[in-house]
């Protein structure tokens, strides 16, 4: 173990890692050609519909002329799989891996992913990808533990030898249990008393109980439908005493709102997003915004509902920005402006999502799908790949920017990981816009926020078509 | 509907103790010393009272203080609902009492110590506690946080900034307006403590969009107000504040300081109703106001107030402010004291006092020819209002 080490001791291990530096190793061929299967579990798994990846009808009449590939699969192709689980040794990037494991390095996250894409990869292209060994950093101490940064370049040719497009890659190696946040005891979440627990009588108790399986249900008069909230007793509108209600869609807008500074409460994150929201059926109530920050809040922004559990038997309606519609025309470049915002975006983070992108995008690391082995490697969960990171980045870019929207590259930097149970939430603008002759490019800065802090950080560049 | 006792019955004597951060006496002890000066600022010997109001969340019994006063009966007693929002609703009661004859003459009255012994401010963090409708209704906002006075009113200014394009320099105009007035008034707590615009913006959020210096004090202290007939109050040591009407309004889906659920929630329809009830049966308009007593708890909710009083049109405050019409030289100066961010939160009954002291020319801050002088109560609560005037 590195921490054994004396100084002459690191400097020489460190040199051993950076013996192979500038070299590259052995080419992957891709064991499949692009294909419409390993395409479409990734448009699954990332919820990304744009119909040029899956419909031909659709891609014909596209930039492309066919179904061509999520540019963000670029590095998907050439995974290793999980048969063979082995890296060819000879590969200076793995050898670096493999001395690091050896040397109690374990635990492993990507950090910087930079796409650069010369073309977009069609149905039956066939990549190889070959991989230089850049940099390995000297030791340093991280948020997540003691480790090295280890840097590589992976160039991509098809089958013809036309470069198709590069990546520039950078991971920690880190030995777990030696992070900054390790074992500091400074995570007082679960000291946090529990929220004040609504109360409830005959009148109210079919809320309760609604939010307790998912359901806003909003308290209706079942003689003449007027919707009232908070419940009553008997009809304001009719005077009828047949109450029921209705299970409301969840969808809503922000009406008001306010930023709770002081006093703090105990059982509240300071500070605390409070939202007066008006639903679709019409009703308000008072509610949480929660998945963004104070400063996204707007009158008017649209919301959805989700149900918080708060107590072992209670869970309470709250509402986070809702998932902008996919946009099904593209964007032109004299309709974009610097300074335009992207809407919101939160993409909660299920399980699923988490093990369903890392197997869609081909990377079989157990940290992203085997909670033992992710605790064991000195994670708190099972985290999202960072292909996943990419790929979702872009799906964001692409819903707002449409279908026909070309990415030139994507660039993204990884901070707080995105474990299960949690969401992020997608933000961005647009932060450049660039004439040629041959394209017009505009630079999209974006940020994927969850409740740690910024996941992931980035720009992308398009190719937006004149009008 | 017409208030029959308009005109009949007036202010004859106010009473306070010192206002401070931290007392060291007890509220009983304060409230019967704000009383006893009520008395002998009118020069009534207390045991003639017969007539008790308070209104809730007050904390001495009026037995008690009855006792303590040397009071052996009293004809009339009554506690009005909706703390702050009854500071006008116990005078108005007292009318009414009087007026009936029910009462001969009523002490109004609020003490605690709502700095040092506990922090008013610091709202319902303990409820809902049980079934009961009153507690209930708290789990439509408590389990989301908004447990304070300042979050119930900063949801309000929210909507208000966004429809009408107010903004917080707007409330803080207000804040500046209070603290001019309290830096006159030695009985101020901050007397000689005045604030700019500067100051207010950048003070810190307590929630969004209130600052710091958008929020009343907490205070320690007692203020008593002494009502009788007019006709009585001439006999009287001191000039009458004839109360030309008093009254109280609850508005269509009312809730307690979260009426969020009415169509608009930009205006304030139960001191609408105070409005017209008190124009309609004093034959008095907005015209005839010289000086007024905002309640000012929190800023942002004066300007709705100026508006539902007819002093300018809905939506228009932020310019009425803007052109200093609040001020010492405005069209109508208000809190004249200092308000309840500049003088005390004595929950609304210190500046009904103010009034009283308008009316009689002896303020520190007195206004010129003041005829008729407005006051109001609790915003955002079940609410009451008031016109003084001169006698007669």
């Amino acid at each position: 173990m590195s921490d054994e080490m004396t100084d002459e001791q690191k400097e020489a291990f460190v040199a051993k890692l950076r013996r192979e530096v500038g070299s590259t190793g052995t080419p992957t061929v891709a064991r499949d050609p692009v294909n419409q299967p390993m395409i479409r579990h990734w448009c699954d798994a990332m919820e990304d519909a744009n119909p040029l990846y899956t419909e031909p009808d659709a891609a014909s009449q596209g930039p492309h002329g066919e179904v061509v590939a999520p540019p963000a699969m670029l590095n998907a192709w050439t995974m290793i799989g999980l048969v063979p689980r082995v890296n060819d040794p000879k590969d200076p990037a793995s050898g670096v891996y493999a001395m690091l494991d050896k040397a109690g390095y374990v635990g492993v996250v990507a950090t910087n992913s930079e796409h650069v894409y010369h073309r977009y990869l069609k149905l039956g292209d066939h990549l190889t990808g070959t991989v230089k060994l850049v940099d390995v950093s000297e030791e340093k101490q991280t948020a997540l533990g003691i480790g090295h940064f280890v840097t590589t370049e992976t160039e991509y040719l098809d089958q013809n030898g036309g470069h198709v497009g590069s990546m520039f890659f950078r991971i920690l190696k880190f030995r777990p249990g030696t992070g900054r946040t390790a074992s500091s005891g400074d995570d007082t979440s679960n000291e946090r008393p529990p929220r004040p627990r609504p109360s409830r009588n005959q009148d109210t108790d079919f809320f309760w109980q609604g939010s307790r399986v998912g359901e806003l249900r909003i308290q209706k008069c079942l003689n003449c439908g007027y919707l009232q909230h908070p419940p009553g007793t008997r009809c304001p509108a009719c005077g009828s005493t047949d109450m029921g209600y209705v299970v409301a869609s969840g969808k809503g807008t922000l009406y008001s709102y306010v930023v709770s500074h002081h006093p703090r409460v105990p059982s509240f994150d300071y500070p605390l997003n409070i939202g007066l929201v008006e639903l679709e059926e019409g009703v308000r109530l008072v509610t949480n915004i929660t998945d963004c920050d104070a400063d996204q809040l707007k009158v008017g922004m649209p919301l959805q509902a989700w149900h918080m559990q708060t107590h072992e038997d209670v869970s309470i309606p709250v509402f986070r920005p809702a998932r902008a519609p996919r946009n099904p025309s593209t964007l032109t470049f004299d309709e974009v402006s610097v300074g335009d915002e992207l809407p919101l975006c939160p993409i909660p983070l299920t399980p699923t999502l988490i093990v369903s992108t890392a197997i869609a995008s081909r990377d079989y690391q157990d940290v992203h799908h085997n909670r033992d082995m992710a605790l064991k490697k000195g994670s708190e969960d099972i985290f999202m790949n960072i292909l996943t990171s990419s790929g979702l980045s872009a799906r964001y870019i692409s819903d707002w920017a449409g279908p026909d929207a070309v990415f030139k590259n994507l660039k993204i930097r990884l901070g707080a990981p995105n474990y299960p149970y949690d969401c992020m939430t997608m933000s961005g603008s647009v932060t450049a816009k660039r004439e040629s002759d041959d394209e017009d490019i505009v630079e999209v800065s974006f940020r994927g926020q969850n409740s740690r802090g910024p996941h992931v950080t980035g720009t992308v560049e398009l190719a937006l078509a004149r009008k | 509907m017409s208030l029959n006792y308009a005109y009949h019955s007036a202010i004859a004597g106010i009473g306070a103790t010192p206002f401070t951060k931290d007392s060291g006496r007890t509220p009983m002890d304060q409230a019967v010393e704000a009383c006893l000066a009520a008395c002998e600022d009118a020069g009534l010997p207390p045991e003639k009272v017969n007539g008790m109001v308070t209104y809730s969340a007050e904390q001495n019994p009026e037995i008690e203080v009855a006792r303590n006063l040397g009071i052996d009966e009293l004809t009339h007693f009554s506690m009005v609902h909706h703390g702050g929002g009854a500071a006008c609703g116990v005078v108005a009661v007292a009318c009414q009492a009087i007026y009936s004859g029910a009462a001969d003459y009523v002490l109004c009255y609020r003490a605690f110590n709502e700095r040092s012994w506990h922090r008013f401010g610091a709202g319902v963090q303990d409820r809902p506690a049980g079934a009961e409708a009153s507690e209930v209704s708290f789990s439509w906002s408590s389990p989301f946080g908004l447990v304070t006075p300042a979050s119930w009113v900063a949801m309000f200014a929210t909507r208000y900034m966004h429809e009408y394009g107010a903004t917080t320099e707007d409330f803080g105009r207000v804040s500046v307006v209070d603290r001019d007035f309290a830096a006159t008034n030695p009985y101020a707590h901050f007397f000689q403590r005045p604030i700019t615009l500067e100051d207010h913006q950048n003070s810190r959020w307590i929630v969004e969009p209130l600052r710091l210096l958008d929020c009343c004090q907490e205070t320690d202290g007692a203020q008593a107000l002494l009502v009788t007939t007019a006709e009585r109050a001439k006999d009287l040591k001191q000039k009458p504040a004839v109360i030309a009407s008093a009254t109280q309004g609850v508005a269509e889906d009312q809730h307690m300081m979260r009426s969020y659920y009415r169509e608009t929630i930009t205006g304030i329809p139960e001191m609408g109703l105070c409005a017209r009830q008190l124009y309609q049966s004093s034959g008095l308009s907005a015209d005839d106001i010289q000086t007024a007593i905002i309640y000012d708890h929190f800023t942002p909710l004066v300007l709705p107030q100026l508006e539902e009083f007819g002093f300018c049109e809905r939506g228009e405050a932020k310019d009425f402010i803007r052109d200093g019409h609040l001020g010492r030289d405005g069209r109508l100066p208000i809190n004249t004291n200092g308000g309840q961010l500049g003088e005390a939160y004595i929950h609304g009954l210190n500046g009904i006092a103010e009034g009283v002291r308008q009316i009689r020319g002896t303020s520190v801050n007195q206004i010129d020819n003041v005829e008729n002088m407005l006051a109001t109560a609790g915003t955002a609560v079940p609410t009451s209002a008031l016109i003084l005037s001169q006698p007669r």
